[in-house]
């Protein structure tokens, strides 16, 4: 497995269709590997390209892929990056092997996180009706799909509680009497979008339907509680709209800074 | 001689109003937290009423100081209200108004009574405001208690306050002003009065009394919270296990 960073040159045309449409994104991070073709469908439990766009000042957004093999993204480069300053000390990517991190990981381990999701429900809204797939779209139901404990379980980590003495509300629920999980876990959200776009522009038929996608990003912290599992989310993704730079949860160590941060 | 103490708070918020000399319908600011709002935030905390004289006078008798950490902007409101029930118009009056300021308050005094004035704050009886009713603070105003300090000491070395979006946008000032009033040892020197000394926070008579504030700069102190930006690297968990490799 490997994980690559990328910036990308927000000024370029190419760079604002890409970053414009989540399938041309898509279109181009899957042409970074020769050894996929657009036509092969992939091992259901395999691993699988995936990839987030991380905005951390209005023109510095970067792209970063976990990928089973070596993406070269010269293309990119040349559409959306940087390549007149390309030089042997700056590529315009970097690509490092992702395996150390993977087979270090170990029960106990406590780790910062950032992932964007898409997360989902099916619900019925009356008696009788089909159910359908629908997005959540408050924080508190945001934050409350990924605290799910199977899902945690699943996926093999678990969100990190706040000390009591952090903690804003000290019943643990709101005037309300609420839950709020925002001040019991180490857990944020910062961004919610909601992206629409045609799936294709060539069948008729789809087109007044547009396709919607509602991601959010989740910052907070993270402990091992199966290793395994979170090799295998890390290289699998999580949840629904991976195609659309979904699902990538990716680690950083707790430094001094990162935990004063609330 | 029981032990002494500085209780340091944060005030900020979108607006703030510290009237000092205002009557009537033109409902003027200082620019800097007045004395009686500060002692009225921590008396309204502890659940002392408006007219209990004999439990704010210990309070009122605290030494006093406030640090400029963002003075923010002035602004006024002309204010057109009708009274609620009848409908029938209030006087016109215009309300003045610190936009987006941050300022460090401290009082100096007996650190029994300061302890238990931190922890009202932490449970308030009456909820703080800052100046004005309509002025909520926009995080709790608690900031720390030190033991055995001086006023001055702790002004010079609580970090700055600043919010991240005002130290992006200016260059940081080399000096901040404090507003302090005398120590009981110091000679008089330069000095201006402000009538904000509480007296009575009696709703029918209130009563402030003449006050000195010595106007000082310190040295600033590094801003709290190092780097406004949080940034995510995951790149940086691959050079750690590196680093313990090797």
């Amino acid at each position: 497995m490997f994980i690559s960073r990328f910036r990308v040159n927000t000024a370029r045309p190419g760079a604002r269709r890409l970053l414009s449409s989540p399938q041309a994104m898509h279109a181009a991070v899957m042409s970074s590997f020769p050894h996929i073709l657009p036509s092969d469908t992939p091992q259901p439990d395999a691993p699988r390209v995936l990839w987030r766009l991380d905005q951390r000042a209005r023109a510095e957004v970067l792209l970063y892929i976990v990928s089973p093999d070596r993406p070269d993204l010269t293309h990119l480069v040349e559409q959306a990056g940087w390549p007149a300053v390309a030089g042997p000390e700056n590529p315009g990517w970097q690509t490092r092997p992702y395996a150390p991190l993977l087979d270090r990981l170990t029960t106990g381990d406590r780790w910062a996180f950032r992932l964007t999701a898409n997360p989902v429900h099916t619900i019925r809204r009356k008696e009788g009706e089909p159910r359908k797939l629908t997005a959540h779209l408050t924080p508190v139901h945001q934050m409350g799909w990924l605290l799910d404990e199977e899902r945690q379980k699943r996926l093999g980590f678990r969100v990190c509680e706040k000390p009591a003495d952090r903690r804003l509300l000290p019943e643990g629920t709101t005037h309300h009497k609420r839950p709020h999980p925002g001040d019991r876990y180490e857990l944020a959200i910062r961004d919610t979008r909601s992206l629409s776009f045609d799936k294709s522009r060539d069948s008729g038929s789809r087109r007044d339907k547009p396709v919607t996608v509602v991601t959010v990003t989740f910052e907070g912290r993270l402990e091992v509680t199966d290793p395994d599992a979170l090799r295998r989310t890390l290289t699998q993704g999580i949840g629904r709209a991976r195609a659309y730079g979904c699902g990538l949860l990716t680690l950083s160590p707790l430094t001094q800074h990162a935990q004063k941060i609330p | 001689m029981s032990r002494t103490g500085v209780l340091v708070l944060r005030l900020a918020g979108p607006l703030q109003s510290w009237g000092a000399s205002s009557r009537f319908t033109r409902r003027t600011t200082e620019s800097a937290p007045t004395k009686s709002g500060v002692v009225g935030l921590l008396a309204a905390a502890a659940g002392i009423e408006r007219g209990d004289d004999t439990r704010l006078a210990p309070l009122a008798a605290l030494r006093f100081a406030v640090r400029i950490d963002q003075p923010g902007t002035r602004i006024r409101d002309f204010h057109t209200a009708h009274h609620g029930v009848t409908g029938a118009s209030m006087p016109l009056s215009e309300r003045f108004y610190l936009a987006d300021a941050v300022f460090v308050a401290a009082v100096e005094g007996d650190h029994a009574l300061l302890t238990g004035l931190r922890d009202a704050l932490g449970t308030p009886v009456y909820p703080p405001y800052l100046g004005r009713r309509s002025c909520p603070p926009s995080e709790p105003v608690d900031l720390a208690l030190h033991e055995d300090a001086r006023l001055e000491d702790v002004l010079t070395s609580v970090p700055w306050q600043a919010s991240a979006w005002y130290r992006r946008r200016h260059r940081i000032p080399q000096t901040l002003t404090v507003l302090r009033e005398t120590a009981a040892d110091e000679p008089a020197q330069a000095t201006d009065v402000l009538r904000d000394q509480p007296v009575s926070f009696d709703a029918a008579h209130r009563r402030h009394a003449l006050r000195t504030v010595v106007t000082a700069v310190v040295p600033i102190p590094i801003p709290a919270g190092g780097s406004p930006r949080d940034v995510h690297d995951p790149f940086a968990a691959l050079d750690v296990l590196e680093d313990e490799s090797a």
